[in-house]
């Protein structure tokens, strides 16, 4: 989805001057987007929430949370966001070899949370908790699963973008091509800000 | 050839519609009035709007003026789309001015329906909550859903021991036999899918979900059998899970209690019943619990259905021709004649005949012969021994015996005998 | 002359080119096709008019699958202990049905409505993002055709449309069926998400000039409110949809009642997804009688900006009554009052509706051609269908209805009645825009009227079936419970039977109607404006040119069209024609836009779009073909973002080469 968001840029040489909003038609794409993605996840929280408690077999979110390795790799994953906005500031004055350092950065940042999540999700594995373990099993690799996949999906838009960049194709205006990869990915961050806290923080 | 009228005309004409309404309102009251009534007429077993207990009365006292409500309503607005029709067809009218509407007609004639909800709305809060209430509860009874057929058992606890005397628990199905004027709470659940539970003329209904216990009233106010339905649907056979409540007086729910609890007694030697035992405990008991049935050492014979069945459970058959429906009451142990006798007679002699159960002359041979041949041939169940990959080998429902004709005529005697 | 420009290089990717590169070859290595007259051109379009048809023609195409679906269901119920199908086969006819009807028929052929018109409406040449147009459409086809493939691969999904957990797991419906329903859903659900985002951002962005909000035609407003309830809705049924899934194909245990599931998290998923669905079927055929009636009424709409609020008002309270499906699971006294409640709440502002529906006859000039019988049919079948709603909005009364005919009868007055007969509306109202020929009008009584009689035949009695206590979803009905009388089941099933088979010849009848148009060739040609209408989808050619407008008009007023062919006297209110439609059209086009650019075809929506099933077919019987079908999902991804901006020269006009000899636009159809 978001990479045709990227890939629609050739729309902007037909639409983009009679924008009645003033906003751009792939902003507003993206924006739209996202608040449907905030229900998804919405869904995907709600169902953990009800059944991180259900735990029939297998261990516990309590005694298997590794609560400072996961902070640790939380923040790696807010600071790609300051990276990101780098990039699109860069974009922005047109500086392109600066952008394609903080994309690069932001992509490598969250390449390292991905890394982390797969780290963590063995070690949790092999203390017992698998997808069909438990409720609190399912519902938590289904949560974090689901963020994970769109870390990287924003990761493969960041380095396609670096990519495109280099070789100078990127359609249309490319500041806000930047920008609105930088929507998602800061998107993607806020949501695990809130997995983070009510998944690892608060106790069930 | 008319003209446009004016801007206050037009305003009017509307609430002058709605004066010629409230005329039409008391015909249209009458109409359907007489409407319901002669849906109440005849007898429908399962007729949501012959309420025979205090609870669906009480949503039949909040519907009714809902549905006369909605039905002045709805002939309002018919009158006035047929006038418009008439009225304002195109007989070579001028143009008519481009209004874009009145704030005073928008604001009266949303307010209206919202002052007609809001009264529709109190009596409803005020219904739901005293539906709702269990504390004054005079006997509890749990109540189980399985693909295709309802489990009651009534445990010897609180009031039901002291009460209505039943000292052991009684575990029964098909049939919830309950006494009169008494407040009866079900314990509703399931043991694999979603049921739910509906006796119209006693209350509404709850669906019964696997891991979760819902609370139901029930209470009849006469004696009398009251047909019910399975109405969350649950798999193949959800049209064949039937179920009846049967209302007893005080003096005949006391005698059913006492017969529930009577002690096993084998048939006779010798007689067919007796070759009946042997079948039944051979074919049907690893299932069927018959409570009191020993095997040959003396040792009860505790049925273990949870091996075969995936909701892990079977009828129990102890007092099956107390009964007079089997299989998720949809088919019934008494011949047509006697089934007319019980379920038609009045409410003073409905106690004594449903309480002979079924009898040698009555029992409805074909249907339970046809059942003990090939039961998912007439009632489809997942049951077919080569088709069980995905339950792990367990049945859903009754599979074919292969019983011969002389082991069929044996248990027929001898299941006449359980009451 | 209105030229269609070829994109120069400068403006359109400015700087991204090197030197001596055209445009249709500047990034990636695959050329855009080609325009051509042939099939070709509809399978790689991105037009959204051709869009609009195909989303029609393959809708409709369900909505008979789904009508077969029904009269089977009918012929079974017509006699107790019927035979003509077995209870596996009556499961899956009645769980496809409501499937096929909701998501593969009503609400496809809204969209086929919302994309060939909304455009038009607001004097826009195409949708914000013309590719993503037609991933949309593929992806309903295919996910559609996926759904229905599973008749053939071991029988369709059995578990109801609502799929009820734990009925819904492998351990009590083993066969694909549901797999299929769950992965089907799921691509339709795609294209709905994507549909969503395009119009809205259309419908924010690409208004002509001067269109404010409050002068948007009412059938936008709609479509609007629709979009927004389908992004936000569409997501919820995602979730649900994927945890099912996730549940029959890897073993998760999210419905697992013995690993301490609770089976009323699927209810709530589902009705927080499905009650907004209900407004997503319903909310694009107010719009579009609201369009119909002031034109046949020769007024405008009245309350133009209440109906619009109420509409948004709808959409909005419609996210707070989902549990009224569920006054009979066990939810808690107070949950179920506010439930209630809210229900109750939002009878208003579609009481509203149909309060201006009138108002807006009233008073007016109205004429009857058959799209108006289809407006007046859906006030008054809506009506019904509203008021049986409002009597189980009440909830201790809706545990004696819900799950019995009662209902079944309430939302096919709703949705048929309601629904349906404005699509048919809309089917006659822009069938000769579209199509450039009027419908008959004779024949279309026909099919209005039998259409009427034979929907309150078909579901009229099933509300005297449910307060007798006849449930849903039982493939037999037992004279033991029938009862005696006039109010038997067998009396009204029988009559109920027959009028499915009645409504059904009304349905033909549209068939043999669009024969007789266009095959027969006896349809009169339609001038622009037959209907003397409102809105600008009127102030262009029948069928439209490939880009809509030669002129983008400027917008003063609600109603344009109109105020630009009528004048109105300020003192005495009297309306005068003072311009024909061609008038007004003769007068706008002269001087037409000479920069217009239409977005270029593509293979890539229908390549991607193609892939997604083959991801579903992998993920139910082999998950190498579903490695096969990721893989092409990414290769597509690739291409489309690699695809050059433009269509190669010789699309353009005139041909580069300095051809004199200028380029027609490829005509319609």
């Amino acid at each position: 989805m978001a990479e045709s968001a990227i890939a629609h840029d050739h729309g902007v040489s037909h639409g983009a001057h009679a924008s009645s909003t003033g906003l751009s038609n792939n902003k507003m794409g993206m924006w739209m987007f996202l608040g449907s993605e905030c229900l998804l996840f919405g869904g995907l929280i709600s169902t953990y929430m009800l059944y991180r408690g259900r735990v029939s077999s297998g261990p516990q979110p309590n005694n298997i949370f590794d609560i400072p390795f996961t902070s640790v790799s939380s923040f790696i994953l807010l600071m790609s966001s300051l990276t990101m906005v780098l990039a699109v500031s860069s974009a922005q004055r047109k500086d392109d070899r600066n952008t394609n350092l903080w994309l690069t950065i932001t992509a490598l940042l969250g390449a390292t949370f991905v890394g982390g999540q797969v780290y963590e999700f063995t070690a949790f594995y092999r203390e017992g908790l698998g997808f069909t373990t438990s409720l609190f099993g399912s519902s938590f690799y289904a949560l974090t699963g689901f963020h994970g996949v769109h870390v990287s999906v924003g990761i493969i838009m960041l380095m396609a973008l670096v990519g495109m960049n280099r070789n100078n194709r990127i359609p249309g205006d490319k500041a806000e091509v930047v920008e609105l990869i930088g929507l998602y990915w800061h998107f993607v961050d806020i949501i695990w800000i809130i997995i983070f806290t009510l998944v690892y923080l608060i106790p069930s | 050839m008319s003209t446009v009228g004016t801007m206050k005309d037009r305003v009017a004409e509307p609430m002058k519609i709605m004066r010629r309404g409230r005329a039409a309102l008391k015909t249209s009251l009458a109409v359907s009035a007489l409407a319901f009534l002669a849906s109440c007429a005849r007898d429908a077993p399962q007729d949501t709007w012959q309420p025979a207990g205090p609870n669906a009365e009480q949503i039949d006292n909040l519907q009714r003026p809902v549905f006369y409500v909605a039905g002045v309503v709805g002939v309002i607005v018919f009158v006035a789309i047929g006038w418009a029709i008439w009225r304002y067809r195109d007989r070579g009218q001028a143009i008519p001015e481009q209004t874009h509407g009145k704030p005073v007609v928008e604001i009266v004639l949303t307010v209206i329906p919202a002052l007609i909800l809001l009264g529709v709305a109190i009596p409803t809060a005020g219904t739901i909550f005293k539906l709702a209430k269990t504390s004054d509860t005079e006997m509890t009874i749990n109540v189980t859903g399985q693909q295709w057929w309802w489990e009651y058992d009534y445990p010897a606890v609180g009031s039901n021991e002291e009460q209505y005397g039943i000292t052991a628990p009684i575990v029964t199905s098909g049939q919830l036999v309950i006494p009169e004027n008494t407040k009866v709470l079900l314990r509703v659940t399931s043991r694999d899918v979603i049921h739910s539970y509906w006796i119209p003329k006693l209350n509404g209904k709850k669906d019964s979900v696997p891991g979760r216990v819902h609370l139901l009233r029930l209470e009849g106010a006469k004696p009398g059998i009251y047909a019910g339905q399975c109405t969350e649907f649950c798999g193949l056979s959800h049209s064949y899970m039937r179920m009846e409540a049967v209302v007893l007086s005080r003096a005949d729910y006391d005698a059913w209690v006492a017969n529930q609890l009577e002690a096993y007694t084998s048939p006779a030697a010798g007689t067919l019943a007796a070759e009946g035992e042997g079948v039944f405990i051979q074919q049907c008991s690893r299932c069927h619990q018959v409570n009191g049935l020993l095997n040959a050492d003396g040792t009860p014979i505790i049925s273990a259905p949870d091996q075969y069945i995936v909701s892990g459970v079977a009828p129990n058959l102890t007092n099956l021709m107390t009964r007079n429906t089997f299989a998720g009451a949809s088919w019934d142990l008494l011949t047509p004649e006697c089934r007319e006798d019980v379920w038609k007679s009045d409410s003073v002699t409905f106690g004594a005949k449903y309480l002979k159960g079924v009898t040698t002359d009555c029992l409805n041979q074909k249907d339970l012969r046809e059942w003990l041949r090939n039961a998912p041939l007439k009632k489809p169940m997942y049951a077919n021994p080569e088709n069980l990959a995905a339950t792990g080998g367990k049945y859903r429902g009754m599979p074919a015996l292969g019983l011969t004709e002389d082991q069929i005529n044996s248990i027929v005697a001898y299941l006449l005998e359980r009451k | 002359m209105t030229i269609i420009e070829r994109p120069s290089t400068e403006v359109a990717i400015a700087g991204a080119v090197p030197v001596g590169v055209k445009p249709s070859e500047a990034l990636g290595v695959f050329k855009r096709p080609a325009a051509s007259s042939s099939w070709r051109d509809w399978v790689v379009t991105v037009d959204h008019k051709k869009l609009g048809i195909m989303y029609g023609v393959a809708a409709f195409v369900f909505f008979l699958i789904g009508g077969v679906e029904a009269l089977l269901i009918r012929l079974q119920l017509i006699a107790p202990d019927g035979k003509v199908l077995n209870a596996d086969q009556y499961n899956q006819m009645f769980t496809m049905h409501a499937t096929t009807m909701v998501f593969l028929f009503v609400m496809p052929m809204a969209a086929a409505f919302a994309n060939y018109f909304v455009p038009l409406q607001i004097g826009a040449r195409d949708v914000a993002f013309p590719r993503i147009n037609a991933f949309g459409f593929w992806c309903f086809l295919f996910g559609g055709l996926f759904l229905n493939s599973s008749w053939f691969l071991g029988g369709g999904a059995d578990g109801g449309w609502f799929m009820y957990a734990p009925n819904s797991s492998t351990l009590f419906s083993p066969s694909h069926g549901v797999d299929f329903w769950t992965l089907g859903l799921q691509i339709t659900g795609i294209a709905s998400l994507t549909g969503a985002i395009n119009l809205i951002v259309t419908i924010l962005n690409m208004r002509a000039p001067g269109m404010k909000m409050m002068r948007m035609p009412i059938f936008t407003w709609m479509v609007l409110v629709t979009q927004f309830l389908l992004l936000f809705a569409i997501p919820v049924i995602t979730v649900a949809l994927f945890l099912l899934t996730f549940q029959r194909s890897f073993d998760a245990t999210f419905f697992d009642v013995a690993s301490g599931a609770d089976p009323l998290l699927w209810q709530h998923l589902f009705w927080i997804f499905g009650h907004p669905e209900v407004y997503i079927l319903i909310l694009p055929s107010f719009g579009i009688i609201s369009e119909v009636i002031p034109v046949f009424s020769k007024k405008p709409l009245f309350g133009y900006p209440v109906v619009a609020m109420s509409g948004a008002a709808i959409g909005f309270v419609g996210w707070g009554v989902w549990a009224h499906h569920m006054f009979a699971s066990g939810l808690g006294p107070v949950s179920v009052t506010v439930f209630s409640m809210s229900t109750m709440a939002i009878a208003v502002p579609t009481g509203v509706k149909i309060v201006n529906w009138i108002m807006t006859m009233w008073g007016g000039k109205l004429t009857f051609a058959v799209p108006m019988l289809f407006a007046i049919g859906l006030v008054t079948q809506f009506t019904i269908g509203g008021l049986s709603g409002v009597t189980h909005a009440v909830a201790p009364s809706d545990t004696q209805q819900t799950d019995t005919y009662y209902i079944v009868a309430h939302f096919h007055y709703v949705l048929f009645g309601g629904a349906v007969f404005g699509l048919f509306a809309g089917f006659y109202y822009w069938w000769p825009k579209m199509f450039g020929r009027q419908l008959s009008e004779s024949i279309g009584k026909w099919n209005f009227w039998l259409m009427v009689i034979g929907m309150n035949m078909t579901f009229g009695p099933m509300h005297i079936l449910g307060l007798q206590g006849q449930p849903r979803r039982m493939f037999v009905w037992t004279e033991a419970r029938a009862g005696e009388g006039l109010f038997n089941f067998g009396f009204w099933n029988r009559i109920s039977s027959i009028g499915s088979f009645i409504l059904s010849i009304g349905i033909l009848l549209f068939i043999i109607n669009i024969f007789y148009t266009h095959k027969m060739k006896k349809g009169a040609l339609a001038s622009n404006d037959p209907w003397d209408a409102r809105t600008l989808e009127w102030m262009t050619d029948s069928p439209p040119k490939e880009h809509n407008f030669d002129v983008i008009p400027q917008i003063n007023h609600l109603d344009e069209f109109f105020h630009r062919k009528y004048e109105q006297d300020s003192a005495t209110h009297s309306v005068t024609q003072v311009h024909s439609a061609d008038e007004v059209m003769a007068e706008l086009n002269a001087h037409p836009d000479e920069h217009i650019h239409m977005p270029s075809r593509s293979y890539w929506p229908i390549l991607l779009a193609l892939s997604l099933p083959v991801i579903g077919y992998g993920l139910i019987y082999n998950r190498m073909l579903m490695a096969v079908g990721v893989a092409m999902v990414l290769l597509t991804m690739f291409g489309w973002a690699m695809e050059p901006a433009t269509s190669p020269d010789e699309d353009f006009d005139p041909p580069e080469s300095g051809d004199t000899h200028a380029k027609e636009l490829v005509p319609h159809g």
